[in-house]
């Protein structure tokens, strides 16, 4: 594996230290981060590009990824012009656990170790601890330096970060007194790149669906009137 | 007055659709490019707007004027290489102002919140006055 890609990033960002795994509530939103990161690796690498309300194939030719490309080739297959919270949405319906691919591909790369570990004695449940935990680091050093310097960040890094602020990463990273002071700077870089308020958006949307009030008695939402 | 000027002229990059015409002159230690069309991944990287900026801040003119009177649209990709242009001539202890910033690519400005970042002036004389030339 080359330079890693920001959804193998943000997935080593999510694995607890502890438990070598992501935690099972963040589940949904590693997914959608997933997703963004695979769209925001593909606009970087200039296949694709954006404008305000839509997302489009710019250049065909396989980047040589095969997790990428395929995402490459049903973006190009696709007919009409769709925003880029549509394809982040799409992808994570369609696509099951995506987390455990890229957790294969860090493995394969040598970033990772499966590890099968047992719990109450009887069930066994896969672990993803970190070999050298090298790129861990350097991420929160990029985004630290990002978040605390007043430069502009590069893109590459403004996505991270943006990935970083949907998953929950960025909060376990600060304490509430340094999310506090830097609050406007990190609200500044989120806002930079069109596929990050796509991510934004479509978690929100999530965590509004998970919030909605659920009639027990029938088990379906209740739906309210505004 | 010692100022050298010059003028390049660019041919359109006319690709399925894609316009972008690119115009640099420097004077006074400012480079200035004249951009109008369409600023998108493609348009950006057919004619070397990128590189001819590189060129110009490791040249020495880390000075940097986009006038955008004609820029159209603007994308993700482009507003990326507005930004990327920002940060090298700011390293190079120069800057990057805009000037004749048209609605349609004011509405991205305003939604992505590059103004916080890049100074955005009403005129080209305000964009000079903005870097110290």
């Amino acid at each position: 594996m080359k330079q890693l890609t920001l959804a193998d990033e943000i997935v080593v960002l999510m694995l607890r230290d502890d438990t070598g795994e992501i935690e099972p509530a963040r589940a949904d939103c590693a997914h959608i981060a997933i997703a963004g990161g695979i769209l925001m690796e593909l606009s970087l690498l200039g296949r694709i590009d954006t404008d305000l309300s839509s997302l489009f194939i710019i250049d065909r030719n396989p980047v040589g990824d095969e997790f990428l490309d395929s995402v490459l080739r049903e973006i190009a297959a696709e007919p009409m012009k769709r925003p880029s919270a549509w394809w982040i949405e799409q992808y994570v319906r369609h696509n099951g656990d995506v987390s455990r691919t890229v957790l294969r591909r860090l493995v394969e790369a040598g970033i990772l170790r499966a590890e099968d570990r047992q719990f109450l004695w009887v069930f066994s449940r896969r672990a993803y601890p970190k070999n050298s935990g090298r790129e861990e680091r350097e991420a929160k050093a990029r985004l630290m330096s990002v978040i605390f310097d007043d430069a502009l960040p590069t893109p590459r890094d403004s996505l991270l970060l943006s990935l970083a602020e949907a998953t929950g990463v960025l909060e376990g990273m600060l304490s509430s007194e340094e999310m506090r002071k830097a609050s406007k700077r990190i609200a500044d870089v989120l806002a930079l790149e069109e596929i990050s308020r796509a991510v934004r958006v479509v978690e929100a949307n999530r965590r509004k669906a998970l919030a909605a009030p659920v009639d027990w008695y029938v088990g379906m939402p209740r739906r309210t009137h505004d | 007055m010692n100022c050298r000027k010059f003028y390049t002229e660019h041919e359109n990059a006319s690709l399925e659709g894609f316009e972008l015409e690119v115009r640099s002159e420097a004077a006074d230690g400012v480079a200035i490019y004249r951009i109008s069309g369409r600023l998108d991944a493609e348009a950006a990287a057919s004619q070397g707007l990128q590189s001819a900026v590189g060129s110009a801040i490791n040249g020495g003119n880390p000075r940097i004027i986009f006038d955008m009177r004609g820029v159209t649209l603007i994308t993700s990709a482009g507003l990326r290489a507005v930004l990327v242009t920002a940060k090298q001539a700011a390293a190079a202890n120069g800057g990057l102002a805009i000037f004749g910033v048209q609605s349609a690519v004011d509405e991205v400005f305003e939604i992505s919140g590059l103004k916080q970042f890049i100074s955005i002036a009403l005129d080209e004389a305000e964009a000079r006055s903005k870097l110290g030339a």
